[in-house]
């Protein structure tokens, strides 16, 4: 029986250079989504985003991050995402958007979105895609 | 639906500034109640209301005035500041405890003798809310007290308050069990929709919620003893009363 319920977003970070990816950390996404849910949902929005809120997986060759976010109020904290306009971390500000690929009940179903790969989505971002394509 | 109460006015030494709150609250709400939070060892004892107002307000409209009840906040450290069935809680109308850690919480929720638990809404808890302690204090009648003037100056208090205001109702299912404090006197039960309650939770927990609470606290004060009969099995002898009777008596310290 799920009693505390989430969803779980499956994201992309899309960055112009590729290299800045390798940059990200959790941390510094979770920083830049709770500014963003501040500044356009006001402290109602940063009060739900602190409830139970977290990155639960970052792949930073790929870009793939994983959110969660509380069932009753993931409409909302999702409608902020599309204003983040730059992630800073380590001193840069890395301009970038998140593009929503999948949402979830359970983390092993939007990991096993992630394993589908659906092509029209991601690019060939993994190891195994690169060096094929490098063949 | 039950009256508006305001159900956490804090004492004010000064007696004009009371005797003006008091005045205020007479024309939104029909029951004031004055807090008195102890940080001494002793718990002081209530002065009666006529001591501090000569005459309560009489608004226009209304044919009684205003009713003032005592109550007593308990703000819990360690498990001996709260001395169960202590004489001096009888002269308090309403007994509050804010207990501070998981332990204290879940001993008020489940044990102890009072009506309304506060929880701190100013800070990040250190414990999180369980399911079985919540649903034990419903079951018992106890209130919790969700208290938002904190909210009201500051941004962060107000996000703070939001969350774990938030966080209480999921844990109790919007089963309302709780009042919101104010000192604003304004119709709250909107408030409470941000909070995370339905409509119709929202409504009953600026009023219900409180009616239920002071009749939890009157029959906390009064109820203290229950005496029961059973007729026996045996029969009566000739000459005697008609039917034997036992008696008992289930007396609660």
């Amino acid at each position: 029986m799920v009693r505390l319920k989430s969803r779980y977003l499956l994201c992309e970070v899309n960055v112009s250079d590729r290299s800045q990816l390798l940059l990200l950390d959790d941390r510094a996404i979770m920083v830049a989504v709770k500014a963003a849910v501040a500044r356009t949902h006001g402290d109602y929005g940063a009060a739900m985003c602190s409830i139970r809120f977290c990155v639960k997986y970052l792949n930073a060759h790929t870009g793939i991050v994983f959110l969660r976010f509380p069932k009753r109020c993931y409409k909302l904290l999702w409608s902020a995402l599309p204003f983040i306009t730059s992630i800073e971390t380590r001193g840069q500000k890395i301009p970038c958007f998140l593009n929503c690929l999948h949402v979830g009940v359970k983390l092993r179903v939007c990991t096993k979105a992630q394993y589908k790969g659906n092509t029209n989505y991601l690019q060939p971002k993994t190891n195994k895609q690169l060096k094929k394509h490098e063949v | 639906m039950a009256v508006f109460m305001d159900l956490n006015v804090s004492f004010l030494p000064d007696r004009s500034d009371l005797r003006s709150v008091v005045e205020t609250a007479a024309h939104h709400v029909y029951f004031v109640n004055l807090r008195v939070t102890s940080f001494l060892q002793e718990i002081p004892t209530p002065t009666p209301i006529n001591e501090l107002i000569d005459q309560l307000p009489v608004v226009q409209g209304r044919s009684r005035p205003i009713r003032v009840l005592n109550r007593l906040t308990v703000v819990m450290s360690d498990a001996s500041h709260f001395r169960p069935n202590a004489p001096e809680y009888r002269r308090f109308d309403l007994l509050a405890v804010q207990p501070t850690s998981e332990k204290l919480f879940h001993a008020a929720c489940m044990v102890y003798d009072i009506d309304i638990i506060c929880v701190p809404m100013t800070e990040k808890l250190p414990f999180f809310f369980k399911r079985a302690p919540i649903n034990g204090a419903i079951d018992r009648g106890v209130v919790f007290e969700v208290s938002y003037s904190a909210a009201i100056r500051d941004s962060t208090m107000r996000r703070y308050t939001i969350a774990n205001a938030v966080s209480l109702m999921e844990s109790c299912k919007g089963k309302v069990a709780l009042f919101l404090q104010c000192f604003l006197y304004q119709r709250l039960d909107f408030l409470a929709l941000l909070f995370g309650l339905s409509d119709g939770d929202a409504k009953e927990a600026v009023s219900s919620t409180c009616r239920a609470a002071l009749l939890h606290a009157e029959t906390r004060r009064t109820a203290s003893g229950i005496i029961y009969t059973t007729r026996s099995q045996q029969e009566a002898p000739r000459g005697s009363a008609d039917g034997r009777f036992k008696t008992g008596f289930l007396y609660r310290c």
